[in-house]
């Protein structure tokens, strides 16, 4: 086109055609969700956790519940003295046995004690063939050569058959750990879950009818809502006893409150406009206007309350399981491997450190979309 | 207002009553008696144990019965240590507790009210963003991680505070900090946001083009509004220290009433299960109705219809 300053033919219909894309309400949540890097950085978070939870125990050679006793408290990142006969390193075990660690940093057999040399404050173990001394007259233990008295050279390495160390059963911790999201996670989608249907049906219920039987609904409510739900939990294991089906049985029967105020506010503003009154006039049943027409509008605020949720039921359950009323061991979960870790913090401090980083990374990327998904959802914010 | 509050003390009645009746429930619905154990007791002894703590009458009568005890203030013997009442439980255990509760409650608002003001009137700032940072991991994690690692921190690599036990004023330093951390970050976040709200209105205006200095339209016009949202959730904040001290009183070794609570339920010692879930059923929700009384005197804006 030579002249750019042509005038074009345009039909009215052109003018009044809306040119950008049409996003659609999902389309326009998740744009304005990814803008935001901590919630998408939640986002990636869980996937990437869940993915650890549920496709890692396939590549475990360890069982979360079967305990190993000589490789008890074995941490991540070894101290090791050299072996004298140059076949990798030795390591002193907390209960003063002798492993020997393979140059590429996996666990050997246990050294074979020969005699005790009180005088020495030495144990001899047989290494290979030549004698090593485990001297204890002074913290920190140190190998030694009986002989000469000349302390091996020392360093550090990285545990190999143990990623993340054992605990104090001798049970990997790289594996509980999986196992331990797993419940956690699945403790908090299941009781999300349930309240999610128990307080989307009395919410929607409660503010759909309105009058008397939403004046008495939400009275119970105000009653339920005054009640530490701590306690109630507390009550509800003890009626069913310690164990994953009890406490998602009582995690899910004490938050939906919320869930139940947040859709009859929904409900009771939404009730009002023009498209249930055209439903109305079409004959819809009240069972049709409910979940056809009203659930679905309130499903950003029902969504966002869900996320929120499901932070407070990890919580919960650690919270439990941390004071011993929560999961019955074998099983793993977050809380039980941070109670576990409780008795010997000051020489295992990984242990404690390896889940309760665990509890929090879930809490912070839930938190954060939450967070996203309530900005993205809120039409005031719309740019 | 006097018609809210009689609604108020209407539901709150109900609601203990409900406690009551449900906690009963649930304490009796469990299969086996309180005295069932390994070992088998004779039938005479059983039922002399029975015939003792009037176990033989039918289920409302017994129901009455115990209601009755704790109208008058007495929440009935404990199954598990003989000779002892869950009177006694509550009277060795709510003290130490309370008193940490109490300390806690003063360094909460302490500790949030200044951060969240720094935070609103540097808005933007880089103290602003560290304030914000730490309230943001304060909120996500959980309390006896924060204990577990001021612990290690503070007692087992710095040697500076003892690890359990509360004989002396430093004890209670490190479970103040772990009790309230939750707290201290949620209410300095409301804190925040709140001051930021009021400050933009435009009474704030007019009180600074009438050249009052800035720190004075802070405390003195804006923090009393900015306040109420902060007034409002500390009676849930009570709630939430008081049965987060659970966990707390368990690793520092506090013998408080929680640590009872935990204890009897690992016990099974149903009567003080009842009893001390009863007692701080009723002391949680008397703080948060005097909170909301509170509350209202305040702000005279208020009106409960």
């Amino acid at each position: 086109m030579d002249n750019k300053w042509e005038m074009l033919p345009s039909s009215s219909e052109e003018r009044e055609k809306i040119w950008t894309k049409n996003r659609t309400f999902a389309g326009d949540v998740w744009f304005r969700f990814r803008r935001k890097p901590t919630a998408i950085a939640g986002f990636v978070l869980i996937v990437l956790l869940l993915l650890f939870a549920l496709l890692g125990p396939m590549f475990t050679k360890y069982s979360y519940s079967v305990q190993n006793l000589e490789v008890v408290n074995i941490p991540p990142i070894m101290k090791v003295f050299d072996a004298p006969d140059g076949n990798g390193y030795l390591y002193i075990t907390q209960s003063l046995k002798v492993l020997r660690v393979n140059p590429d940093g996996t666990l050997g057999d246990q050294l074979k004690k020969v005699r005790e040399e009180s005088e020495m404050s030495m144990t001899i173990f047989d290494c290979g063939g030549t004698e090593v001394g485990l001297y204890y007259g002074q913290k920190p233990y140190v190998i030694a050569d009986p002989a000469t008295k000349v302390i091996c050279s020392s360093s550090t390495v990285r545990n190999a058959s143990y990623l993340l160390g054992t605990d104090s059963l001798g049970r990997d911790i790289l594996t509980r750990l999986m196992y331990g999201i797993r419940v956690s996670l699945l403790v908090a989608f299941i009781a999300a879950a349930v309240n999610m249907v128990i307080g989307v049906l009395y919410g929607g219920i409660s503010g759909y009818l309105g009058g008397n039987a939403d004046t008495v609904m939400m009275r119970i409510v105000d009653i339920i809502n005054t009640i530490p739900l701590t306690l109630y939990v507390i009550l509800i294991v003890v009626l069913l006893g310690s164990g994953l089906q009890s406490i998602i049985v009582a995690l899910g029967s004490v938050y939906w409150v919320d869930m139940a105020r947040v859709v009859r506010g929904q409900v009771l503003s939404l009730k009002q406009q023009e498209f249930v009154l055209a439903a109305k006039t079409i004959g819809s049943s009240t069972k049709t206007i409910l979940f056809q027409h009203l659930i679905p509008n309130a499903m950003g605020s029902i969504l966002v309350t869900v996320t929120m949720l499901i932070p407070s039921a990890i919580f919960m359950e650690a919270f439990l399981s941390f004071l011993g009323i929560g999961l019955q061991p074998p099983l793993a979960s977050l809380g039980t491997m941070c109670n576990d870790a409780t008795a010997n913090l000051r020489t295992c401090p990984y242990q404690m450190f390896i889940p309760a980083l665990g509890i929090c990374l879930i809490m912070f990327a839930f938190n954060f979309v939450g967070d996203g998904l309530r900005d993205a959802l809120d039409p005031k914010l719309k740019k | 207002m006097a018609r809210y509050f009689a609604k108020r003390i209407g539901i709150m009645i109900i609601a203990l009553f409900m406690i009551a009746l449900v906690t009963f429930v649930i304490m009796h619905s469990i299969p086996g008696g309180p005295f069932t154990s390994d070992r088998k007791a004779s039938p005479e002894v059983e039922a002399a144990l029975n015939a003792k703590y009037n176990l033989d009458a039918p289920l409302p009568e017994q129901f009455l019965d115990y209601v009755g005890g704790l109208l008058h203030g007495d929440f009935g013997p404990s199954y598990k240590y003989p000779g002892k009442s869950v009177n006694d439980f509550i009277y060795n255990g709510f003290p130490v507790s309370a008193k940490l509760g109490g300390i806690t409650i003063v360094f909460v608002l302490l500790a949030a009210i200044p951060m969240g003001v720094v935070a609103a009137v540097k808005n933007g700032k880089w103290v602003d963003m560290a304030v914000m940072a730490l309230a943001t991991i304060g909120v996500t994690i959980p309390s006896f991680i924060i204990a577990s690692l001021l612990i290690y921190v503070f007692s087992y690599q710095l040697n500076l505070l003892p690890t359990y036990g509360i004989d002396t004023w430093k004890g209670y330093i490190l479970p103040v900090i772990a009790l309230g951390g939750y707290s201290i970050s949620y209410m300095a976040r409301l804190m925040r946001s709140s001051l930021l709200e009021v400050m933009g209105q435009d009474y704030i205006r007019t009180a600074r083009a009438k050249g009052l200095p800035e720190w004075k339209v802070v405390t003195g016009h804006a923090m009393r509004n900015a306040l109420i949202p902060v007034v409002t959730v500390l009676g849930p904040t009570i709630a939430n220290l008081m049965t987060g001290s659970f966990v707390i009183e368990k690793i520092f070794a506090i013998p408080g009433l929680g640590g009872y609570l935990v204890n009897s339920v690992t016990q099974r010692d149903y009567t003080t299960i009842m009893g001390v879930t009863i007692f701080y059923a009723t002391f949680l929700m008397v703080m948060i109705f005097v909170v909301d009384i509170f509350y209202c005197l305040i702000d005279p804006r208020i009106k409960y219809e």
